[in-house]
């Protein structure tokens, strides 16, 4: 009887922990959304560190900063040109030097503090300021007195002395809604850069607690953070007081975070909890067959560009620019793209994106169409390929990478007959930036904002034989000057696209593919939009309905 | 006992520091040999040298000694004790403090773990009693079969069908019978969720018990078919005590000892996190922190997190130990 009585208490003792476990709804328990509100529901890689704008330099933060902060201009989610937004006017003086930026009044963050020329002024000198050895410093390299905020390095890269000063000599509050930059160089495009999250402004408070606030930002945008339990979740639900008009209808959204990225949300988007997801490799036939699903897809070409360079500052055939051409039309963009990855990419025949940013066209790289016959033309022209010898491809470690530069491996192989082997280096961007190359490697770029130049800058080396590819042009280098110094961004956007040409002349880089952006919808979301920029669905612009 | 405890607790320290010591040599060893994580934090852009010293200034890695190959760089290891003592666990790369880490993805793993150690506890003890006690009838022949299947099958093929195949329209089904805001959905989501750990973690956990269960429902029928040829069960039967009694109280008490072994190692390595089963349901817990964090040369967090989960572990054996004794009075210690 004893025994019994047991079991008896256990069962009822299990049936008392269901009964519990069931009594209570489940949305009590927090999580936000569920009373009547209207939730987004997306997803971001599960390593989001920081949302302090200054240190933001990821897919994911740069997104979830998009709404929860404004910036002075904003980009048109077609063309990409910026507007002014939280900025009144922004002009330049004749030269494109000093340049005036006027704030819109009477506007404020979420926790009450004026968004003045002072939130502006405080934001970029802590971002600028190098001591603090944040992500996107580099980007007010072009303010006059930068040099003096960053520390002294010894050769071996020790810091021997702290930056001198705390602020940029080139950034000066007028008054209370205007801002006055002077730049170290002139440069058309700034203006195009101030839509970056590196430009956005901070409040006071935030500076005070910079840890607290990169895991709860006091921003200024449409969107608050509510709820971020790091690595899992994060919510952020309208801000009641948002005085501008670029808003969505809906009450929060939450991102849940994956620890794979967007395909591992794939299951939860088919079972009906995710609002936006992209499939894994194997279930994208599946989802590309799905007529219900198919008409609720958008796709275009991302901005980012892999390309292919060589170590010019050692000796080999790939001084000769006739040997670089025959690799590039050994390669067999459209049939590799197409077997690997399902497609998801573009073939690339430009160093400027085309569409995506203001001077980008397709077509500027003459060499880039798969021709055999030519290759092999083209490389006989150089001289050939040193008996014995295999030509060394090097990239970092990165499986999907390593597959495609298998692929272009094997089409050099067969076209031109010249044996290869894979290089793979986990420590690629140290060998990179120390010239530690010999032969061929992969290179990759994502613009930071919409304008040609962004593309082209970073080939400005200064001297023979510096900068990654060892490759110097005087004329090139001056034409970016030029370019800088126009007296209207259009024109200052004609002329970059002369430096491309440049580019293409000489041929030091490989274009080979774009990135590619699409994304599946929920039933309940209407108008999504991809930025032509970012690749990410603009979320202001989404339209969700209840239920 | 008690000096037996102290000399045990003693023991374990040693061991603790002895890990402590290889994992800082190796993660230094990556850093000097892969270069530095201060450099990756760049990606594509050309980082200046005032930049890269800037930052590796911010993640504690500006010591000189990552520089060079070789080096044990042990002046930043004993700061790093130092630290430990006063009960700061540094901060992983980008600043976010490790016992925050720790505190949100071992939670989710334990609750993993309880799940998993209720399947296998369930199963183990339910079949590998009953073949051990039916030996060589067709049930006992039965059970010894499907553990080798339940071997043969993947935790991650069964996660994935699970996902996809049975989740997705479950979880629909679900949430059409019983409205979104009950809790059957959440048992069937395809995906773990924050605000529901419980609701959302009993499948995974059942699927990977079910996965690793077959081990120990061998171990619990080899344990109760040497009970049940020992000395005190003839004893205890021709005393003319009830089957039941024998079976609870002489058979399967003393065959216990190594199944305590096993729940207890299992516990231990629980804590070192499930990678594949954390990374397929989007679980937040130590596997996939630890994976991480080793492939990113994160020297501040690796060690953190080890030394955590040594520190467990050492706790955890002791524990074990001290079951021992409690089970099985001959096991004495002195």
């Amino acid at each position: 009887m004893a025994q019994i009585t047991t079991r008896i208490t256990a069962t009822v003792g299990v049936a008392a922990v269901a009964l519990t476990l069931t009594a209570c709804s489940p949305s009590d328990t927090g999580g936000g959304g569920d009373d009547g509100q209207v939730t987004l529901e997306t997803w971001i890689s599960q390593d989001m560190e920081t949302l302090l704008p200054g240190d933001a330099g990821s897919y994911d933060n740069i997104s979830v900063l998009d709404v929860v902060y404004d910036g002075l201009v904003r980009y048109d989610p077609e063309t990409t040109e910026p507007y002014n937004y939280v900025a009144e006017s922004i002009e330049p003086d004749d030269e494109n030097t000093v340049w005036t930026i006027t704030i819109k009044p009477d506007l404020t963050f979420q926790n009450g503090e004026p968004v003045d020329a002072e939130a502006f002024a405080r934001s970029w000198n802590h971002t600028a300021d190098g001591d603090n050895g944040l992500y996107s410093n580099y980007f007010f390299s072009i303010i006059e007195g930068y040099d003096d905020m960053q520390p002294t390095t010894d050769d071996d890269g020790n810091i021997t002395a702290e930056g001198a000063a705390d602020e940029l000599s080139g950034l000066e509050v007028v008054d209370e809604l205007t801002l006055e930059v002077t730049l170290g160089a002139p440069f058309a495009g700034f203006a195009t850069m101030l839509g970056y999250t590196g430009f956005f402004p901070i409040a006071e408070e935030c500076l005070d607690d910079v840890a607290a606030c990169a895991t709860q930002p006091i921003g200024n945008g449409p969107f608050q953070v509510t709820d971020w339990q790091q690595s899992q979740e994060l919510t952020a639900e309208k801000w009641a007081d948002y005085p501008l008009d670029e808003t969505p209808d809906y009450d929060a959204i939450r991102w849940t975070e994956y620890a794979t990225g967007e395909t591992s949300g794939w299951a939860d988007f088919t079972a009906g909890d995710l609002d936006l997801s992209f499939p894994p490799t194997a279930e994208v036939e599946a989802a590309r067959n799905d007529p219900e699903l198919s008409g609720r897809y958008v796709e275009r070409p991302g901005s980012a560009l892999t390309y292919l360079g060589f170590s010019g500052y050692t000796d080999g055939p790939w001084d000769d620019i006739e040997f670089r051409k025959a690799i590039s039309m050994a390669i067999d963009r459209e049939g590799i793209i197409a077997s690997l990855g399902s497609g998801q990419a573009t073939p690339a025949d430009s160093w400027v994106v085309p569409g995506g940013v203001p001077g980008g066209e397709a077509g500027t790289c003459e060499w880039c169409a798969f021709d055999p016959e030519a290759a092999r033309a083209a490389l006989d022209e150089a001289g050939g390929w040193p008996e014995g010898e295999k030509l060394r491809i090097s990239l970092g470690d990165d499986e999907a990478e390593v597959e495609y530069f298998t692929a272009i491996g094997n089409s050099v192989e067969e076209v031109l007959g010249i044996p290869y082997e894979l290089d793979i280096d986990p420590d690629y961007f140290t060998t990179r930036a120390e010239q530690g190359y010999d032969g061929m490697f992969r290179n990759n770029w994502f613009p930071d904002y919409p304008l040609n130049e962004n593309y082209l800058s970073f080939y400005a080396s200064g001297e023979p034989g510096a900068g990654h590819w060892g490759w110097y042009s005087e004329e090139f280098e001056a034409k970016l000057d030029e370019a800088a110094a126009a007296s209207s961004l259009d024109e200052s956007v004609a002329l970059y696209q002369e430096a491309e040409g440049i580019l293409a002349e000489e041929f030091p880089t490989i274009p080979f593919r774009w990135s590619f952006s699409a994304t599946y919808y929920s039933e309940r979301l209407d108008n999504v939009i991809l930025n032509p920029f970012s690749g990410a669905p603009i979320l202001r612009e989404i339209e969700v309905s209840a239920g | 006992m008690g000096r037996y405890i102290a000399r045990r607790v003693l023991q374990g320290v040693g061991t603790l520091l002895l890990v402590m010591l290889l994992l800082h040599l190796l993660t230094t060893v990556a850093i000097q040999l892969n270069g530095n994580p201060a450099q990756a934090f760049f990606g594509d852009k050309v980082a200046s040298e005032s930049q890269l010293a800037a930052v590796e200034q911010r993640f504690d890695l500006d010591d000189p000694c990552f520089d060079q190959v070789g080096n044990p760089c042990l002046g930043p290891f004993v700061e790093r004790l130092g630290e430990y003592a006063r009960g700061d666990f540094g901060t992983n790369l980008r600043g976010r403090e490790v016992s925050d880490i720790v505190a949100t993805a071992a939670p989710n793993t334990l609750r993993l773990f309880v799940v998993v150690l209720l399947t296998w506890l369930t199963l183990g003890m339910v079949l590998g009693s009953v073949a051990a006690r039916r030996r060589g009838s067709a049930s006992d022949h039965g059970i010894r079969l499907t553990s080798v299947l339940i071997d043969a099958f993947p935790v991650f093929v069964l996660l994935i069908v699970y996902r996809y195949v049975v989740a997705v329209p479950l979880h629909r089904w679900a949430e059409e019978t019983f409205g979104e805001d009950s809790w059957p959905p959440y048992w069937f989501k395809p995906s773990f969720d924050a605000d529901h750990p419980w609701a959302t973690v009993v499948v995974p956990g059942i699927l990977l018990g079910l996965a690793g269960s077959a081990a120990f429902i061998r171990l619990v029928r080899a344990g109760q078919l040497e009970s049940y040829q020992g000395d005190h069960v003839r004893t205890a039967r021709s005393k003319g005590l009830a089957e039941r009694h024998v079976v609870v109280h002489h058979v399967v008490r003393n065959s216990s000892v190594p199944v305590v072994t096993a729940v207890g190692l299992t516990f231990a390595e629980a804590l070192g996190g499930a990678v594949i089963t954390e990374g397929l349901m989007n679980i937040y817990g130590m596997g996939g922190v630890l994976w991480e964090a080793v492939r990113n040369d994160d020297v501040g967090l690796v060690l953190g997190v080890v030394t955590l989960l040594a520190a467990v572990t050492v706790v955890v054996m002791i524990v074990v130990d001290i079951a021992y004794a409690l089970l099985d009075p001959r096991i004495r210690y002195e």
